[in-house]
């Protein structure tokens, strides 16, 4: 038996576990007392949308059913904290339902033993799984957050492969790290290698040309931004500095192993924002390219304005950028310091419903506002591809945008797909809407009212109950009634904005 | 008659409908940078062959091998352009060279948003340049699929136009299909979006009414004009979307469709030659589908910048600053290379070695807007340019 076929029969037997024991895998998460729906759980109730809403859909993918107990219970700092925590954060129903994916845990050179197919599958499926289920959210948060930040095509070259090790290795690892830290693995990384074309960077005789291509996008999208004060002539000289790093290809002996190479390495003197290295330094001239780069201001304030745009609205308060600016500064770079930062500004607190759900965020919500059973199988994929944010889709080294203006086109995806959810209409995801309408203590026949105040985090406008009831009521019976009803709570204006 | 406002907006509109109808507008955007240089040849240029020793096209007079198509003594087609030799020969077809915006950070997002801006962010000004098009020139009467981005997401070109749309594939847009009763989803969803934000309100409003025109579009099938053989991929699919709306009279003025993967660093050839003839088989399938209806249609194909003169060590060319465009339609005055050749020896190159934009590719778009789609206040659309027409249009 060829290591090939041993990994086949591992990946039919996974299959085997998606499907067969999905319910058993619930039923365990249930057993560990923090899986699934729980028994009875809380909703809002008040007319302007609650505190703990907004925190949960701004720092998770919003609100679990019982999530708001949770918060009330320790607190905004509370939760915050026991967020900032994750590894006190008991996840095990989370990593049940996405330990199946083996491609995951595959050094990056034995990622060619899988079929393309399958590692863009798993990967993908896994992080839908970690956003939906994971208690651990501001950090599945952040993780998306980075790996916008750090975008990589999973569709240049060999990317496919390499992208799961990048995940796990870079944006996973340093999520909640060091922000140097953070950039050094991901320039280090055979993904990044590979789709910025750092494996191509090299200078053997004289008259070669660098490729600038990472170079760029390291001060202009991964540091200082594009107005950071960096010049041409700054980005050719890291260029030059970051000669002789590659990563060995999928046909090469120890592939994707990433080396530096001395002889292809420009070693003369190069100056970098005014700073000279001195020739000479080799492999530390990377080193030396990071501390300039990740320590400059231009790096606190535009990793600042990133976060502000995407936890507070999409044109930043320029008073939250420069608080959180100099939490970054202050902390040498400290991720969860910056961010503790971001979630205790007045601004975030006061910016409710300013932010147009991106089709991730959006889809997300909606199966945790449901209380989901996914499998994240190819039906639901496909609702994400059609608004055009599936994961690790983008092209362009920029990431997905954070504004609402190119997502504004995507609402009639979303109306299908919240009525597709909650009618049961796609492979591998199911809704029970009458043990979430028990669960939350609705009186049967007023399930429209209940799903509005649960899904918005506020009572329903009048228009808004009349809605949703008129629309429930043209179904013929109970079950179609309180599909209708949650299909468009999530399909309306207001569940489209956190 | 009672004099209101909307009346009086409708009889201006309706003594404009009696103009003859604008051009629709298809805006082609080559992302990630196209290499000008080597999809229009400069093959008079000695320091052409010396910058580019690999990745140079060899000249039209090599006896044998890959070689430019001549077009005009001086410049020449890539040769995995030939398909778009027939608008040439039509005459429908006009190339301009060596053009370009003034961005200088050489990043494809800088340089694609402010292509797609036409202005820069300082100014104040936002939106678009189509966008400000559409706002400058009123909505009202106008069709909800005026304005049509295809794919999943609006493009920066459209950004804050009045009405505008991304749209995928419109056999794909329909409303719950499998849900009990659509007309009741409609109604409702028609009612809370109503009272929605301003944005929300007029997005909802807009994916509501495109969906009622699409239903009955739908219901036909559609054989391409001319024997037509669209190229079998995502950009030939949107233009065969494109042209179906086109000749189905459902009043679109503007549509842009976007042809991915230019980014060309490293072993360039393998990467471009498929996507040139990806764009020349599509445009000249879309030109044939038309048949007469080519008349009142404006292709117009650019990219945010092109390459460095000299190739680098993998094959492949980086980032650099004049391309080309083309601009194909019924009326352009085609047949011709417009240029004005800054030339390729040293010290006619802009630093690190790049091609020196001499035509503003906005001078490109205000003479199409001007000519073709009725804009009077050009101005308002590129404000503070100096704008010079190209004699692109008679």
């Amino acid at each position: 038996m060829k290591r090939r076929d041993f990994l086949k029969v591992g990946a039919a037997g996974a299959a085997l576990a998606t499907s067969g024991c999905g319910k058993i895998r619930a039923k365990l998460g249930d057993w560990l007392g923090d899986g699934g729906v729980p028994d009875a759980f809380s909703v809002a109730a008040g007319a302007e949308t609650d505190d703990r809403v907004h925190l949960l859909n701004r720092a998770a993918f919003g609100p679990w059913p019982g999530d708001l107990e949770r918060v009330a219970k320790l607190g905004t700092e509370g939760w915050i904290e026991e967020q900032l925590n994750p590894a006190g954060i008991n996840d095990i129903a989370c990593t049940m339902r996405t330990r199946i994916f083996e491609s995951l845990h595959m050094k990056p050179g034995d990622m060619y033993e899988f079929k393309k197919k399958v590692v863009e599958e798993e990967l993908t499926r896994y992080t839908v799984l970690q956003a939906v289920y994971s208690k651990r959210q501001l950090y599945e948060v952040m993780v998306e957050f980075w790996s916008d930040h750090f975008n990589i095509h999973i569709g240049k070259a060999d990317c496919a492969w390499l992208l799961a090790p990048d995940q796990r290795d870079t944006i996973r690892a340093h999520a909640f790290g060091k922000f140097r830290d953070l950039v050094r693995t991901s320039a280090l990384s055979p993904a990044m290698l590979v789709y910025l074309d750092g494996r191509e960077n090299r200078k053997r005789k004289p008259d070669e040309m660098p490729n600038e291509n990472y170079a760029r996008e390291l001060l202009e999208l991964h540091t200082m931004g594009v107005h950071g004060g960096y010049t041409q002539r700054d980005v050719m000289e890291v260029a030059r500095c970051l000669t002789g790093w590659t990563c060995r290809k999928e046909n090469q002996l120890r592939k994707a192993r990433v080396e530096f190479h001395a002889g292809s390495h420009d070693d003369g003197e190069k100056t970098v924002l005014g700073r000279t290295i001195p020739a000479g330094l080799k492999e530390q001239d990377l080193e030396r390219v990071l501390d300039i780069v990740c320590a400059h201001p231009s790096t606190a304030l535009y990793i600042a304005e990133k976060l502000c745009r995407r936890f507070i609205e999409d044109t930043p308060p320029p008073s939250a950028v420069a608080k959180v600016a100099k939490a970054f500064t202050d902390s040498g770079g400290d991720i969860r310091a910056t961010l503790r930062a971001t979630l205790s500004t007045g601004e975030f607190r006061a910016a409710k419903g300013r932010k147009f759900k991106r089709p991730f965020r959006f889809v997300v919500s909606a199966l945790r506002a449901a209380g989901a059973e996914t499998e994240a199988r190819p039906a639901l994929l496909k609702y994400l591809q059609s608004m055009g944010q599936a994961p690790f889709q983008h092209p362009t080294p920029d990431g997905y945008p954070d504004e609402q203006g190119p997502w504004l086109g995507t609402l009639m995806w979303r109306w299908n797909f919240a009525l597709a959810l909650t009618s049961n209409a796609i492979g591998g995801t199911t809704v029970d809407t009458a043990g979430l309408a028990k669960a939350m203590g609705a009186p049967a026949g007023s399930e429209p009212e209940w799903f509005l105040r649960h899904a918005l985090g506020r009572e329903g406008l009048p228009m808004e109950k009349e809605t949703v009831r008129e629309f429930a009521a043209s179904a013929s019976d109970p079950w179609h009634r309180r599909a209708q009803a949650l299909g468009l709570v999530l399909a309306s204006p207001a569940f489209q904005k956190c | 008659m009672m004099m209101t406002r909307r009346n009086l907006l409708r009889m201006v509109f309706d003594a404009e409908a009696a103009l003859p109808a604008r051009d629709t507008l298809v805006c082609v955007f080559l992302r990630g940078g196209a290499d000008g240089l080597n999809l229009v040849v400069p093959f008079e240029e000695k320091a052409y062959y010396k910058l580019r020793p690999s990745l140079g096209v060899a000249r039209p007079d090599q006896p044998s091998g890959t070689k430019a198509m001549n077009l005009d003594g001086r410049f020449g087609l890539n040769p995995a352009l030939s398909a778009l030799k027939d608008l040439w020969d039509e005459k429908a077809l006009a190339i301009v060279h060596a053009v370009g915006s003034d961005d200088q950070t050489r990043s494809h997002f800088e340089a694609q948003d402010l292509m797609e801006r036409a202005t820069a962010l300082e100014t104040g000004v936002s939106g678009g340049w189509l966008a400000r098009h559409f706002q400058t020139t009123g909505t009202e009467g106008r069709s909800p699929l005026m304005a049509v981005g295809m794919g999943p997401r609006l493009p920066e070109t459209l950004r804050g136009a009045p009405v505008a749309l991304a749209l995928e594939s419109f056999d794909e847009f329909h409303l719950a299909r499998n849900s009990a009763s659509p007309e009741a989803l409609a109604k409702a969803l028609e009612r809370l979006y109503g009272a929605a934000e301003t944005d929300l309100a007029n997005a909802g409003g807009q994916s509501l009414r495109v969906l009622g025109t699409l239903d009955r579009l739908r219901q036909e099938t559609y054989t391409p004009g001319g024997g037509a053989a669209y190229p079998d991929s995502e950009f030939g699919r949107s233009l065969i979307s494109v042209a179906r709306l086109i000749k189905a009279g459902v009043g679109l003025e503007a549509a842009c469709v976007d042809l991915n993967g230019w980014d060309t660093h490293f072993g360039q050839a393998v990467l471009i030659d498929s996507l040139q003839r990806d764009l020349a088989e599509g445009l000249a399938a879309f030109r044939r589908d038309l048949g007469e209806t080519f008349k009142r249609v404006t292709v117009a194909v650019m990219s945010e910048f092109g390459r460095r003169a000299y190739e680098n060590t993998a094959f492949g060319t980086d980032h650099g600053r004049a391309g080309v465009m083309f601009v194909a339609g019924g009326a352009v005055r085609g047949g011709r290379v417009i240029t004005e050749w800054p030339g390729m020896e040293p010290g006619q190159l802009e630093e690190p070695g790049d091609l020196r934009v001499t035509i503003d590719y906005r001078d490109v778009l205000a003479e199409i807007l001007e000519k073709r789609q009725g804009q009077l206040q050009i101005s308002r659309v590129f404000p503070g340019v100096p704008l010079r027409h190209r004699g692109i249009f008679a």
